[in-house]
C-alpha cells in the first residue's frame, strides 16, 4: 500500500505542478461548485414559487364572486407540483415535461410550463446541474487528465524503472488509479457536499440522498477505473485518447439519446393532439350532456325518472341539469382516465426499454438512480398528473353537486332570460373554499429507493467489469514495459 | 558492499517468437566490472531485462546475489539497481525528490546528509539538487540516475549505456564513480557501444553476437591493460559480420 501511495503522489504532484492538469482539476471543481450552488438556490426558489403561485391561485379561486357552479367548473384552477428537496440536484425530466396543470371541466389538459419552454432554446443542450455536470462534463476531464497516466511511462522509459524498483504492475495500477480517484472525488465532493445539506434540510430525504450520491460515486469510479485500465492497454497516448473519447461519446451522448429514440420507435407515442382528437371522437360517439337529443343522456333521462318514480325532469327533488353535467363529466372522466392508463403504459414500457439498454451505458443507470432518488422520474410525473385528474374530477363533480342540489331546475332554464332567475342561480362565494386542496403525495422516500436498486446493481456491475479489465491491463502492462 | 555478485548461465530469451539470448553466459563477480559489447540488436539490453525479471526466460537461470528474479523476483529486484540508457526519472520532480521517490518505491529510507552526499560524489552542483529535472542537461540528469543507484546500496548494478550523451569530462567523472563503486565490492554490468569507456574501467569485456558470449577478454597486468588491438578488431568484425548479416 506503501508503494500504491507514493505512485500516486508523484501523479498529484504531476498535476499540480503541470498547469494545464492544474486548471482542469480547478475548473471542474468550480463548475461542479457553480452547478450545486445554482442549482440548490434555484430550486429554493422554485419551490417557493410554485407554493406561492398555488396559494394565490387558490386564493383567487375562493375570491371569486357569486356565481353559476357551472361557470366556476369553466374556470377551472391551476395545481403546481411541488418540487422534492433533491430536484435541485437532478431535475431529470421535470424541464421537458411540464409541472403545472391546469383543470377545468369536460376536459383534461397537459402538463404545461417546462423550464425549456419557459426559457431560452439553450435550455435544451442540458442545465448546469451537478447531474449534468457528473454524467457528462466530468468524465471527459478525467479522460484528459488520465489518458496518458500510465502510457506515459511506458513512452517515457520510467515503467522499466519502475519494475526494476520492485514495484509490481498491480502497484502501478492501484496508485495511478487512487491519484485519478482523487480527482474524481474533487469533481464529487460538492455534489456530494450538496446532498448532506439537503439531507439535513429535509431529513427524510437523507436515505434518498445517500443513494443518489452511492450511484455517482460508482459512476465516478467506473470511469476513473477504466480511465486507467485503457491507459494500460493502449499502445500509445494517443490511442488511449482517441479510443477513450469514443467511449465517452457513446456513454454519455450517443447512448442516452439512442436509447430514448429506440424506445420511442418501439413503443411509438401518440402526439398530444391526436390524442384528443381521439377522445374527442370517441366522446361524441359516447354522448352530448349538451344536446337534449342524444340517446346515451335520453336514457340516462329515462332511468333517473323510473328510478325516482317520475314522469319529467321537474318533478325530480334536484335539477337535473346539474345530474346531466355530473354524469357527463364522469363519462368523460372515465374516457380520459382510459387513455391515461394507455398513455402510462406506453411510457413505462419506454421507460423500461431505457432501463434495460442502460447495461450497455453506465449513464443510463446512474440518470435512472438519480431521477429516481430526486423524485424527477417518469413516475413521479404519471403520480402527478394522475393525482391531478382525481383532483380535477372532484372538485368538477363537486361542483356539479352544487348545481344538482342547490339550483332550481325552473330557475336554470330560465337564467338566460329572466335576471331575477339568473341572479337566483348564483350561489355564495363561501362556497368555492370549500373545493378540496390540491396535496401532492410524492412517490415515497422507501419506493424511491427500491426503484434505484436496479440500477444501483447494473453500476456494481459495470464497477465489477471494470476492476477485472483493470487486473488484465496489469498482467499486459506487466509484459510491455520494454 | 559484498555478495554474491551475477551471473547468467546458458540463458535462453526469446522475443517476439524470435530467439534473442541464445545460451548466454557470464560471471560478474563482486567488486568486478563487466562491459558487454556488441552491435545493435545483439541481445546486450535483452540479457539486462533478463536480469531485472522484465522478460521470461526460456532456460538457463539467472542469479541477481544468489537470487533468481524468476523464482524470487522481489529479492532479486532488491538486490540490483539500474540505470537506463534514457534517465526516465520525473521531470516535474526535483532531484532530491526523484531520489526520496524512487528510493522509497524500492523500500529503503535514506537521510538528507545520504542524499547529499551521493549528489556530492556525482558533483551535482548543490543548488540543482532542488530544481526540477524538466530543467536539466542530459548530464545532469545522469548524475541523478547514478546518485540514485549509489543511494540504491545494492550489491549488484546494471547500466545500459551509461556514457551515451556525456561529454568527456562528464564520462571521466563516471568512470571515476564507477571504479569507487567497484572498490565497494559492487558486481557491475554495463553494456555499451563504446570500446574505450569499456576498456578504461572494466575487469572483463565480453563480446556478444547473436545472443551468444562470441569472446572474453580479461584485464591483464597491473595496470589492467586490454589488448586494444585485438578488442576492436573483434569488435569492428562483429559489427561488420553482424551488419552483412
Amino acid at each position: 500500500m506503501r508503494r500504491v501511495c507514493l505512485i500516486a503522489w508523484a501523479e498529484l504532484a504531476l498535476m499540480v505542478r503541470s498547469r494545464v492538469a492544474l486548471i482542469g482539476v480547478i475548473a471542474l471543481l468550480l463548475l461542479s461548485t457553480i452547478a450545486a450552488a445554482t442549482s440548490y438556490a434555484h430550486m429554493a426558489q422554485e419551490r417557493l414559487g410554485r407554493i406561492a403561485n398555488q396559494t394565490e391561485t387558490d386564493a383567487l379561486f375562493e375570491a371569486q364572486p357569486a356565481r353559476h357552479p357551472h361557470r366556476m367548473v369553466h374556470y377551472g384552477s391551476y395545481v403546481y407540483r411541488p418540487i422534492g428537496t433533491l430536484a435541485g440536484f437532478d431535475p431529470g425530466i421535470d424541464p421537458f415535461s411540464g409541472t403545472t396543470l391546469y383543470l377545468e371541466g369536460h376536459r383534461q389538459n397537459s402538463a404545461t410550463i417546462s423550464a425549456v419552454r419557459e426559457n431560452s432554446s439553450l435550455m435544451r443542450f442540458g442545465q448546469l446541474t451537478p447531474a449534468f455536470v457528473l454524467q457528462t462534463l466530468a468524465p471527459l476531464l478525467l479522460i484528459f487528465l488520465g489518458f496518458s497516466m500510465i502510457t506515459r511511462e511506458r513512452t517515457r522509459g520510467s515503467l522499466r524503472l519502475l519494475l526494476s524498483s520492485g514495484v509490481t504492475a498491480r502497484d502501478i495500477i492501484l496508485g495511478k488509479t487512487l491519484a485519478l480517484g482523487s480527482v474524481g472525488l474533487v469533481a464529487i465532493a460538492p455534489a456530494w457536499l450538496t446532498l448532506v445539506l439537503m439531507a439535513i434540510v429535509m431529513p427524510s430525504e437523507a436515505g434518498a440522498a445517500a443513494m443518489v450520491g452511492l450511484g455517482y460515486g460508482l459512476y465516478m469510479l467506473i470511469w476513473v477505473v477504466g480511465i486507467i485500465a485503457t491507459s494500460a492497454l493502449a499502445r500509445s497516448g494517443q490511442a488511449a485518447l482517441l479510443v477513450l473519447i469514443g467511449i465517452w461519446c457513446f456513454i454519455a451522448v450517443v447512448a442516452p439519446r439512442g436509447a430514448a429514440e429506440l424506445a420511442n420507435r418501439l413503443e411509438p407515442l401518440e402526439s398530444r393532439a391526436a390524442t384528443d382528437l381521439t377522445i374527442q371522437a370517441e366522446l361524441r360517439q359516447l354522448g352530448d350532456s349538451h344536446n337534449p337529443d342524444d340517446p346515451f343522456f335520453a336514457a340516462f333521462k329515462a332511468r333517473t325518472l323510473a328510478h325516482y318514480g317520475v314522469t319529467k325532469v321537474e318533478d325530480l327533488p334536484f335539477n337535473f341539469r346539474g345530474a346531466v353535467s355530473a354524469e357527463g363529466e364522469a363519462l368523460t372522466s372515465r374516457l380520459f382516465a382510459m387513455h391515461f392508463a394507455e398513455l402510462a403504459t406506453t411510457q413505462r414500457a419506454q421507460s423500461n426499454i431505457v432501463a434495460n439498454l442502460s447495461i450497455f451505458s453506465p449513464a443510463l443507470a446512474v440518470r435512472r438512480v438519480s431521477m429516481a432518488g430526486a423524485g424527477t422520474d417518469l413516475e413521479t410525473h404519471l403520480r402527478f398528473l394522475q393525482q391531478s385528474e382525481a383532483h380535477r374530477f372532484a372538485m368538477v363533480q363537486y361542483l356539479n353537486g352544487l348545481h344538482r342540489n342547490r339550483l332550481s331546475l325552473a330557475d336554470d332554464a330560465a337564467r338566460s332570460k329572466d335576471p331575477q332567475a339568473e341572479k337566483r342561480t348564483r350561489i355564495g362565494a363561501t362556497n368555492w373554499a370549500k373545493v378540496p386542496d390540491f396535496v401532492f403525495k410524492p412517490t415515497s422516500a422507501a419506493d424511491r429507493l427500491s426503484a434505484a436498486i436496479t440500477p444501483i446493481l447494473i453500476l456494481a456491475l459495470w464497477l465489477g467489469a471494470t476492476v477485472i479489465l483493470a487486473g488484465w491491463s496489469g498482467r499486459v502492462l506487466a509484459g510491455r514495459a520494454l | 558492499m559484498g555478495g554474491e555478485g551475477l551471473s547468467l548461465s546458458e540463458l535462453v530469451v526469446e522475443r517476439g517468437g524470435r530467439s534473442v539470448l541464445d545460451g548466454l553466459t557470464l560471471s560478474v563477480p563482486a567488486g568486478h566490472i563487466y562491459a558487454l559489447l556488441g552491435g545493435n540488436g545483439a541481445g546486450k539490453s535483452t540479457a539486462l531485462f533478463a536480469t531485472l525479471g522484465l522478460l521470461p526466460v526460456v532456460s538457463g537461470q539467472v542469479l541477481v546475489d544468489g537470487k533468481d528474479p524468476a523464482s524470487q523476483p522481489d529479492a532479486a529486484r532488491a538486490s540490483v539497481a539500474y540505470l537506463p540508457e534514457t534517465v526516465a526519472l520525473y521531470e516535474h520532480l526535483t532531484a532530491r525528490e526523484n531520489v526520496d521517490y524512487f528510493l522509497s518505491l524500492a523500500g529503503q529510507s535514506c537521510t538528507k546528509a545520504q542524499i547529499e552526499e551521493a549528489f556530492a560524489q556525482v558533483r551535482l552542483d548543490p543548488a540543482a539538487q532542488d530544481q526540477r529535472l524538466g530543467a536539466f542537461s542530459k548530464g545532469m540528469r545522469q548524475k541523478t540516475a547514478i546518485a540514485l543507484a549509489l543511494l540504491r546500496r545494492t550489491p549488484v548494478l546494471l547500466l545500459d549505456e551509461p556514457t551515451t550523451g556525456l561529454d568527456p569530462q562528464a564520462t571521466q567523472d563516471f568512470h571515476a564513480l564507477l571504479l569507487d563503486l567497484k572498490a565497494s565490492d559492487v558486481a557491475i554490468l554495463m553494456v555499451t557501444h563504446d570500446l574505450l569507456g569499456a576498456v578504461a574501467v572494466a575487469d572483463t569485456i565480453g563480446l556478444i553476437i547473436d545472443g551468444k558470449l562470441a569472446s572474453e577478454w580479461q584485464a591483464q597486468g597491473a595496470n589492467r591493460r586490454f589488448d586494444l588491438q585485438a578488442l576492436y578488431g573483434a569488435f569492428t568484425h562483429a559489427r561488420v559480420g553482424h551488419a552483412a548479416a
